[in-house]
């Protein structure tokens, strides 16, 4: 078996759509990624796993009349390799003919990968002892709280990934990127009353990243402000997300206004393009090239350069998010935003508006923080939500106690519309997030 | 046993091109900084799909996975390290980062590699999907889409995918084991979105499990996998937001398995014990349920989605008692687990590939059938809830969970009335579990289709259970 050996992955790339175009393909695109990964997880003061690995995998797409066919591979002989573009020419021809199917068109616009300081040496240089150390010692400060009674374990982990492509088009390209990750989940109170949560912090580069102490101090903040939860009532209040909270809610609307759900019909937001959507406190955001964020690169996995989207501005729906293929079905142009043969977001997030987080709690004379949640129960076709929740009850402006076991439910086209202020406090903490949040009013399903 | 009449593959000369002299001297390389056991994983997968949707096949995709992952254990640690270059440089280089954790000189020598030979076979394969032509596969995937799409005018729209798998493995370690497996999966879905005026709702429906493709001539047609899915999308059209608050909740036999997967399943998963963070850790042999509640974890049912003939560290499955009449009696343990609780495997250790560490897992979990008529539970129920069809669930350490329902019926006087849509259930599962009032005669499994995930790695299972009537549960609606 003849194994590849070249590190020019790049020149791989290039010489596979050869390949690919040799045998009868007309369109070939070659995706490659390369990885290094270290991970080590701790728990009650001892290393529990560490893993070093190495690994590399292929992504191949072949166009012949307008029929496709995908394969991939962390098999990288030539003989696999070969095989696999082979099959994928053959297996075209049994797909149906699609006039939406192709690759994009050549773009002038060539982002420099350097100008997105992706890519953090010192990630890379960091020795195995130090992430160790790292991983002890935020564990190690959060137990040393007597409130915690017991720790799932603190974890570092680092990547370095490279993302290479080549298509028949001309393309070629690729960039590199690190990520760091330092994190903790605890748990408070005895057995049968536990309480239980987690922080941490996630960034391109080490430097960026909470201290030990920080997130250690969040994690035993946001574990024991659960203790002692109570039940409430079935009753509508006013609900505030915290940031997380509101991620969670922009994931949602990210799978609402993808243009894979939009063609597909899959979504409550179809045919409202231009329309209002939610109130004018509503502003969301897709850039793909924000220096240093962890969703930011120069170009997306078809090669289309990355760009910033607005998507709903001022409550006005204005974009959606497409790839190439979504973007031609629905005649709009691809915003950047392939992801292998699905829409990914890039940095999306809802924009800050003024107020503190406390402003925001001392606007509420009675109201529920929603601090986690538990579950699914979300609908793009309808817009629904329905899910469990943890969070702390505000009376007369401030946090009276926490509830637990509650469900809250609504639909994210009213929510949208429901929002009546906007935190100040936005963080880039993953690729999808959002300030503080309040909206006007949820149903809470709770007790009798 | 059994054996199987078509399909026995010889994995290892196949597909690793390793020879066993080498991988003996990989272990003894993995040791040779010390720890007290190390295993070499490797994982060839081949892996098909079919797309289609808007009336045309969109796609096909065709995939390898090759790789090898090598854990060295010492104590409670584990060192693991994967690559997918199977070269024996590459193989060493990994070996030595997997021994990075251990500092002492290994008590312990390699074992001579010992082929073991299974004389069982959960899977039943008839069809090998991947020799059958994709045309055929292909008339597959459009049986179901049009059975779909002709069930109801207001179907607007349909997705069909066919996915088929075989996942070859050799497992060695340092006691000795040599041992390979080819599990076969295949899985079959459709999704329905039905259409009347504003209204757009949504249906699912597949079927699948470890079988070839004869199970759609034998147990379940693809046309009828597009009718359900078409029906259930119709029927939500006309059905009202569910209730909320606290009531008597009555769970469809089948689906609700996933109630017993989050309640119970995750949280007698044995890492969660010898760590304490589970609920239960410190109830072992003591009651938490209603004594009409008996849960086993099967991974041995043949053809089911969660079975296997061995588990991914080698060990052969047993069907687990894990709670008998309300005690727990059980738990599903991996080798760590079970060597550091001094309990015996139960052959629960999977993985999602060989780029992930084992850990304990469910297999086939179900609740065992009760005495009650199906219909004499619902007719105790004055006004209530029927929770009919399930979108997944989720549960913490400390026993809250929720599941969420797709799709269900109200209760009144002991008769399903309106259909009713969307909502999350919430509990604690012990509550629950002293809750469950009633149990049906009638046990049925979910659709061969689930997937649960635990710490970033997703492997397929399959729940069971029979009607089941609990007291009081909140409910999560909209009205």
């Amino acid at each position: 078996m003849k194994r590849i050996t070249e590190s020019d992955l790049l020149g791989l790339a290039e010489s596979l759509v050869r390949f690919g175009k040799a045998n009868g393909a007309e369109e070939v695109e070659i995706g490659i990624g390369d990885g290094r990964e270290f991970e080590v997880d701790v728990r009650q003061g001892q290393v529990e796993n560490l893993v070093e690995a190495g690994s590399r995998s292929i992504g191949i797409k072949i166009i012949r009349n307008q029929k496709t066919a995908f394969a991939s591979s962390s098999d990288l002989s030539e003989e696999t390799l070969h095989r696999l573009i082979k099959n994928a020419i053959l297996r075209a021809g049994l797909s149906s003919r699609d006039e939406f199917a192709g690759l994009p068109s050549p773009s002038s616009i060539r982002i420099a990968p350097q100008s997105l300081d992706l890519y953090d040496p010192e990630v890379a240089r960091l020795d195995s002892q130090a992430k160790v150390r790292l991983a002890l010692e935020t564990e190690r400060i959060a137990l040393a709280d007597k409130r915690i009674t017991n720790s799932h374990g603190a974890s570092f982990s680092t990547t370095e990934a490279k993302s290479v492509l080549a298509n028949s088009n001309g393309f070629s390209g690729e960039y590199d990127k690190t990520y760091c990750s330092l994190s903790v989940g605890l748990q408070a109170g005895d057995t049968d009353h536990l309480v239980e949560d987690f922080w941490f912090s996630s960034e391109t580069h080490f430097g960026s990243l909470e201290t030990p102490e920080e997130i250690a101090r969040t994690a035993v903040e946001r574990t024991v402000r659960q203790l002692n939860p109570r039940k409430i009532k079935t009753q509508r209040v006013p609900v505030i997300f915290e940031p997380l909270r509101t991620s969670g809610l922009l994931g949602f609307l990210f799978s609402c206004i993808s243009g894979v759900a939009i063609y597909q019909k899959a979504s409550f937001l179809l045919d409202k393009l231009g329309q209002p959507v939610g109130n004018d406190k509503i502003t969301v955001i897709d850039d793909g090239l924000l220096p240093g964020k962890l969703g930011s690169g120069p170009f997306d996995s078809e090669g289309v350069p990355s760009q910033r989207t607005v998507v709903i501005e001022k409550g006005v729906l204005k974009n959606y998010l497409c790839h190439t293929y979504a973007a031609r079905k629905l005649k709009l142009q691809s915003t950047g935003n392939a992801d292998g043969n699905s829409v990914s977001p890039n940095n999306f997030y809802l924009e800050p508006g003024m107020h503190t987080p406390q402003e925001i709690i001392s606007s509420c004379q009675k109201g529920l923080i929603l601090v986690r949640t538990l579950g699914h129960g979300l609908n793009p076709v309808t817009g629904d939500i329905s899910r469990g929740a943890f969070g702390l009850w505000i009376e007369k402006g401030e946090v009276a106690y926490p509830v637990s076991e509650i469900t809250i439910s609504g639909n994210l086209g009213s929510l949208l519309n429901d929002v009546e202020m906007v935190g100040n406090d936005l963080e880039f903490r993953g690729s999808i997030c959002g300030p503080t949040i309040k909206v006007a009013e949820m149903l809470i399903a709770g007790s009798d | 046993m059994r054996t199987a009449k078509a399909f026995r593959p010889i994995v290892f000369e196949d597909h690793f091109r390793i020879s066993l002299r080498d991988l003996q001297r990989i272990l003894e390389i993995a040791l040779a900084s010390g720890g007290e056991f190390a295993e070499i994983f490797l994982e060839y997968r081949a892996y098909n799909f079919i797309n289609m949707e808007e009336d045309i096949i969109k796609e096909t995709a065709e995939s390898i996975d090759l790789g090898m992952g090598i854990r060295v254990l010492s104590g409670e640690k584990t060192g693991y390290a994967y690559t997918n270059d199977l070269s024996f440089d590459k193989m060493k280089k990994a070996a030595l980062s997997a021994s990075a954790i251990a500092s002492s000189p290994s008590p312990v020598s390699v074992a001579d590699l010992r082929t073991a030979v299974l004389d069982h076979n959960y899977y039943r394969l008839e069809i090998v999907p991947h020799q059958v032509p994709l045309e055929n596969r292909i008339d597959l995937v459009k049986e179901s889409y049009v059975a779909c799409q002709s069930f109801h005018p207001s179907i607007k729209k349909v997705k069909a995918g066919f996915q088929s798998q075989i996942q070859y493995m050799t497992i060695a370690n340092s006691e000795g084991l040599f041992v390979s497996d080819a599990r076969p999966l295949i899985k079959l879905t459709c999704v329905a979105i039905a259409e009347k005026g504003k209204l757009r709702e949504f249906g699912f429906s597949g079927g699948g499990g470890r079988v070839g493709l004869e199970y759609f001539s034998t147990k379940l047609g693809p046309a009828q996998i597009g009718k359900e899915a078409a029906q259930e999308a119709v029927r939500l059209l006309d059905a009202r937001d569910a209730p909320a608050g606290e009531m008597p909740v009555v769970l469809s036999p089948g689906h609700a398995g996933v109630l017993i997967h989050e309640a119970t399943g995750h949280l007698l998963e044995a890492d969660f014990h010898r760590k304490k963070t589970s609920i239960f850790w410190d109830k072992f042999g003591k009651k938490v349920g209603s004594s009409q509640v008996t849960i086993y974890d099967d991974p041995t049912i043949p053809a089911f989605r969660g079975s296997y003939n061995i588990d991914d560290e080698g060990t052969p499955p047993r069907k687990t008692l894990l709670i008998e009449k309300g005690t727990i009696t059980g738990l599903l343990q991996d080798r760590l687990s079970s060597e550091i609780m001094n309990m015996p495997m139960t052959g629960h250790g999977r993985r999602q590939d060989f780029t992930d560490i084992p850990i304990p897992r469910m297999a086939n979990t179900y609740i065992e059938k009760g005495e009650y008529d199906p219909q004499e539970i619902i007719k105790s129920v004055a006004k209530g809830f029927y929770a009919d069809k399930f979108q997944g669930g989720q549960v913490e350490d400390s026993g809250k969970f929720t599941f969420s329902v797709s799709s269900g019926y109200l209760i009144e006087d002991g008769r399903l009335t309106s259909p009713v849509k969307q909502a999350t259930l919430i509990g604690t599962n012990v509550d629950i579990l002293n809750k469950i009032e009633m149990v049906g005669h009638d046990l049925e499994f979910s659709l061969q289709t689930g997937t649960c995930g635990k710490e970033g790695q997703d492997v397929p299972v399959t729940d069971g259970c029979p009607t089941l009537k609990i007291t009081k549960m909140t409910v999560g609606g909209l009205t």
